[in-house]
């Protein structure tokens, strides 16, 4: 009698982890094709934002942000702070910023200096911590009395979009010794490296990674690890 | 500490001599100029450290900015002169 | 000719600096009394900077921000200014250049206006300089090939 009521018990409780199974495995398919159709919304409605703010960003701001930024420069450089000195520099940095206003703040979306500029001074730590441990390697190869470089170039597509990033990185990568830029060929690099280690150094994407941080671009990649996360998930639900 | 200085500033002259080999040796021209750029860099150093002998490293400040600009301008319209030969 | 360069490192870097460097050489000419300056080094500085431009952004990006007649016109203002001043003191009674009688009409004492009138003649080369420096190197790095030449070649089609 026990038995019985225990095999009834073990049915239903197996019917019930079937059903459960089920419909885990249909939560997951809707999942998917939400997020695979939001992912394209998404990308329009980032593309339409990006474009308006570029769009909002006036030939005036642009003038008074470069003429703050001259101003602090000649301050900087002329240490007399009377009258005169002072009034010759508003009048130069006015001159200037007025001829060449287009120039130095052609990309960036309104209201990101701000956040841009402070993180950026929290990368130049860690880029000074880089160089010098490279610094260290490099010097070991280089004295040691066989010299054993390696000389490769690597190739890798980035996952940054401005022209500004792909500068900083290629600088980066240029300061940093065993690596040197030597081509950008539309959003792909090409770098010129001194031994296995260095290049792997430069493989795991590290750099670039917190330089994508800095100006907070490649963040809608979230999505595609998702995907791929959803894909996974797919093949294990086949296998189940 | 005006020693120290010195010592850097001998020091910097010496590595100046060692790339030196590269400016007058260097088979072709891109090896002469890459190490006219490498002399500019230790140049900036050595011109600083003049100025910290002399006292007067605001003045030195300036001249060096200067050099390093020249440095800088230079290499890049030697480097487009040599793409547009080709 | 120069045609600008693909290359996105150098253009992006030289777009940066082009202010700054103006900037510099507008101090270099200002502070010509106090530390090493003057007129002409400040003039070869902003030279400098618009040949970075130049080789950089190529022909069209530059004669769209600077036409030649425009250059020409500040290498003649220059000189305008220079003679000017040296005119005006001797107008207002003094010798040819001679500042301290300025101060007739800047309302202060002799010394000061030496001071303004040596800046203000300075201001004068530097601009002379500037424009001069950039027209030369613009001019030799066409290799004689006229405007009028390129449309030419281009509506009969290059046969190259």
């Amino acid at each position: 009698m026990e038995v019985t009521l225990f095999i009834h018990a073990a049915d239903d409780a197996f019917r019930i982890l079937e059903n459960a199974k089920v419909q885990a495995v249909g939560l997951l398919d809707t999942a998917t094709r939400l997020t695979s159709e939001t992912r394209w919304m998404e990308e329009k409605k980032v593309q339409a934002i990006l474009k308006g703010a570029q769009a909002t960003r006036s030939g005036l701001q642009n003038f008074v942000a470069t003429f703050v930024m001259l101003m602090g420069f000649w301050a900087l450089l002329s240490g007399k702070f009377d009258v005169f000195h002072l009034s010759l520099g508003v009048i130069c940095s006015l001159i200037v910023a007025y001829l060449s206003h287009d120039l130095l703040f052609a990309n960036v979306r309104v209201g990101d200096g701000r956040v841009i500029a402070q993180r950026f001074l929290r990368y130049i730590p860690w880029l000074l911590y880089e160089i010098v441990t490279a610094n260290f390697y490099v010097a070991y190869l280089a004295l040691s009395p066989k010299m054993p470089i390696d000389p490769q170039i690597i190739r890798f597509k980035t996952k940054l979009e401005s022209d500004i990033s792909w500068v900083t990185l290629a600088n980066s990568i240029t300061l940093t010794p065993g690596t040197i830029t030597i081509d950008i060929q539309d959003r792909e690099f090409m770098v010129h490296a001194l031994d296995k280690k260095v290049a792997g150094d430069l493989d795991t994407g590290e750099m670039e990674d917190q330089v994508a941080h800095i100006f907070m671009e490649a963040d809608h990649i979230y999505i595609q690890d998702v995907l791929d996360v959803s894909r996974i998930f797919a093949e294990l639900k086949r296998g189940m | 500490m005006n020693e120290f200085f010195v010592a850097v500033g001998l020091g910097m002259c010496l590595l100046v001599f060692l790339v030196l080999y590269r400016v007058i040796f260097g088979p072709g021209v891109f090896n002469r100029i890459a190490a006219i750029s490498a002399i500019g860099t230790k140049t900036l150093i050595i011109l600083l450290v003049l100025g910290y002998v002399y006292n007067r490293v605001d003045m030195f400040i300036d001249i060096s900015m200067v050099y390093a600009l020249l440095n800088f301008i230079g290499c890049i319209a030697a480097a487009k002169y040599l793409e547009m030969e080709r | 000719m120069i045609i600008s360069s693909d290359d996105i490192i150098i253009k992006t870097i030289a777009r940066i600096f082009v202010p700054f460097i103006q900037l510099y050489a507008l101090y270099v000419i200002m502070h010509g009394h106090y530390s090493p300056g003057g007129g002409f080094q400040g003039g070869v500085i902003l030279g400098a900077s618009l040949a970075l431009l130049l080789i950089t952004h190529g022909y069209d990006e530059m004669r769209r921000r600077i036409p030649e007649g425009v250059v020409i016109l500040l290498g003649s203002v220059g000189v305008l200014i220079y003679a000017g001043i040296g005119l005006t003191c001797l107008l207002l009674g003094g010798n040819y250049l001679d500042y301290s009688q300025l101060s007739v009409i800047l309302h202060v004492d002799p010394a000061h206006a030496r001071s303004l009138g040596i800046l203000g003649v300075e201001l004068g080369v530097g601009f002379t300089v500037m424009a001069i420096m950039y027209s030369i190197f613009f001019d030799i790095s066409t290799g004689g090939i006229l405007p009028s030449d390129e449309k030419r070649s281009e509506e009969w089609g290059d046969n190259e």
